[in-house]
């Protein structure tokens, strides 16, 4: 109840008008990074950090946060229109949401995207409400073993899944490894897998692969068709706004699902990336309509959009009351509170009140604030899937192409990207699959670095991964998640072969 | 010209291009060092196996890819309509060291705008300048990224 208090507090602070015009500018600013793809949500926040130092820090944070949860919803509309993910947690929205949007309902898709999001929000602002103090305790509780054990949980529930030649699907993950290998070892230092390119010491973005595989691949394959978008209706019907949103609790359970991998990923720093491809790995695996998914099913947007701004949304927690930021914007974020004069940790929460519930009050506020933004701009998104293909597609290169420069101003990473085109073409073509490949690129280092310092920690005995409950229970989870299909799959088959013909 | 291209030897391609991927991988990192050492798992471990499993399984895919019947995935008339997007893509991308981001893609919508609304100068010739400037603001001016300008950029002091 105490924090109930602090909160009726905190909603005083941010219901001023200064704080309610800072939200409008963030979430705007915030959507239009999201939008562009190589912006990102660290990139915005960085380049409005400089502003924010003249400010209050209760001003300042809302401001930033805002931005934050813009670019979160920014993300996810490029994903379901064009196929390219403004922000890699948005990858696996792709995956049911632009399907659905080729099939000419690109209103739904985004509304069920902005619906579900605003609810993954919604359920990480009230677990930090709820829990702020407490979770300090259980985030301390992680260590190397813990985090490759969670990395494995987030592999395990993808992995393995779906109809693609299982082969194929490991040479595409062992892909997705050998490029998060590339460039400088982080245990030990040394370079790796160069292959006598300097530049490459920098690593292969993770940004440049997707807008590759995903935009250009995918711009490729569109192209062989005579026909590439399907007629959309002329206008953006409301109604179908409404009612998308009104028909989603129907999903409650997968919501609800979502939601608490999200805030599960968020805490431990698992990120929101691993948290919507883990999301959504389990809903196709549980789902009852498994064989629409990948091809415009709701609930594959539903779970991954849920598990990101619930990831998203409580990644603030472990920054505010440890300093451990969950995701890369957070970590900007926390710089700037150590600009601002603030240190982050659990005294904050006793010496800052003010700008710990001000902020937290700001998270709601802020998402209702950035789903109305978001869904007054629909009409103009939704627009422009009625831009005839030739002139979309000149603009998609030019995107991905301007994209993966900007990165980090490499003329290398263009040329890389186009690379990616053709390999994205050739796999979607032959039905490799790419999600494997994209989550094991953006996770794939940080999971054998977790694995490795584990194995300095036990001098390389695997018992370290069976060490205390939480760490054995994590694995057991994974191996269970990896096992199980497969002795499903069977029972199914012999039940098959039992079963009285009709 | 009619070329079709068969799901067997796009199979066979892809196979090789992961393949060879795998042996660059395994080459590369074994001279990493592979192996348990005083410093833990040594750093080319990790990148070693995965290489292997690439390989191998290129090879497996190679070899079932061959198996398979020579249906053909690509006509005519789909590699033409590939080639008028991918080939222009690429010029464009191998034209920015030379005129820049900005210039080549101004020539670049123009080219494609031109080609498919044949006559409409005005309208592609506005369509360019506008993406032109549109990168600028957004880019240059809000987010402070300086796109190159290539060598014709550094000839003309932008």
């Amino acid at each position: 109840m105490e924090n109930l208090e602090a909160l009726l507090h905190g909603f005083t602070i941010a219901l001023s008008g200064n704080h309610i015009f800072l939200m409008l500018i963030g979430v705007l600013l915030g959507i239009l990074v999201g939008v562009l793809p190589g912006l990102g949500a660290p990139n915005g926040v960085s380049l409005l950090l400089p502003l924010t130092f003249g400010m209050q820090p209760v001003s300042a944070i809302i401001l930033l946060s805002c931005m934050y949860w813009g670019a979160l919803f920014g993300g996810s509309v490029t994903s379901i229109l064009f196929n390219i993910p403004g922000e890699p947690s948005s990858v696996a929205t792709t995956f049911d949401g632009y399907p659905m949007a080729r099939d000419g309902r690109p209103t739904t898709a985004l509304a069920t995207a902005f619906g579900s999001a605003a609810f993954g929000a919604l359920a990480g602002v009230v677990l930090i409400t709820l829990s702020a103090s407490w979770v300090a305790k259980v985030a301390l509780a992680f260590g190397p073993p813990e985090y490759f054990a969670v990395y494995f949980l987030a592999f395990a529930s993808f992995v393995g899944m779906g109809g693609s030649p299982p082969v194929k699907t490991l040479v595409s993950l062992a892909i997705g490894f050998a490029l998060a290998a590339v460039g400088i070892d982080t245990v030990s230092g040394s370079v790796r897998l160069t292959m006598g390119i300097d530049e490459l010491v920098k690593g292969v973005s993770f940004v440049v692969a997707v807008m590759g595989l995903f935009g250009i691949g995918e711009l490729l394959i569109a192209v062989e068709d005579e026909f590439h978008v399907k007629a959309i209706s002329s206008r953006v019907d409301w109604r179908e706004v409404f009612r998308t949103l009104i028909h989603l609790p129907r999903y409650g359970w997968a919501l609800l699902r979502s939601a608490a991998i999200g805030c599960w990923m968020g805490i431990t720093p698992g990120g929101p990336t691993a948290a919507s491809f883990m999301s959504y790995g389990i809903a196709k695996r549980f789902s009852s309509r498994r064989a629409n998914f990948g091809k415009g099913e709701p609930e594959g947007i539903i779970a991954p959009e849920t598990a990101d701004h619930a990831a998203g949304t409580s990644a603030l927690l472990p920054m505010l009351s440890l300093g451990i930021p969950g995701s890369a914007t957070a970590a900007v974020m926390m710089g700037g509170l150590m600009i601002w004069g603030l240190n982050p940790g659990p005294m904050l929460f006793i010496e800052q009140k003010d700008f710990v519930w001000g902020l937290i009050a700001s998270m709601y506020l802020g998402n209702v604030v950035a789903v109305i933004l978001v869904l007054l701009t629909v009409p103009v998104f939704a627009a422009l899937m009625r831009v005839p293909f030739f002139i979309i597609a000149p603009l998609i290169v030019i995107i991905c192409t301007v994209g993966a420069y900007s990165v980090s101003n490499s003329y290398l990473d263009v040329v890389l990207m186009m690379g990616f085109g053709i390999l994205g073409y050739l796999f979607k073509k032959l039905h490799y699959p790419l999600a494997p490949l994209v989550l094991a690129t953006v996770i794939g280092d940080k999971a054998e670095d977790a694995f490795r310092q584990s194995m300095l920690m036990s001098r390389g005995s695997l018992s370290i991964f069976f060490s205390n409950t939480l760490v054995t229970t994590l694995v057991f989870l994974g191996a269970a998640l990896l096992v199980l299909p497969v002795i499903w799959r069977a029972v199914g088959k012999i039940r098959a072969q039992f079963a009285p013909t009709r | 010209m009619r070329i079709m291209v068969s799901r067997r030897s796009l199979e066979t391609a892809t196979a090789l291009l992961t393949g060879a991927f795998g042996a660059a991988v395994v080459v590369s990192s074994y001279g990493n060092g592979i192996g348990w050492s005083s410093a833990g798992v040594d750093p080319g471990t990790f990148p070693f196996l995965v290489g292997l499993i690439i390989l191998s399984g290129s090879i497996f895919n190679l070899a079932q890819g061959w198996l398979q019947a020579r249906e053909v995935v690509l006509r005519p008339s789909e590699l033409k309509r590939l080639g008028m997007l991918f080939i222009p893509a690429a010029v464009y991308v191998g034209i920015i060291p030379l005129i820049g981001i900005y210039a080549a893609s101004a020539a670049y919508v123009f080219g494609a705008l031109a080609w498919h609304r044949r006559g409409a100068f005005i309208f592609s010739g506005l369509a360019a300048i506008g993406t032109a400037v549109a990168l600028y603001l957004i880019f240059e001016l809000m987010f402070q990224i300086s796109l190159p300008r290539g060598l014709l950029g550094d000839a003309l002091g932008f």
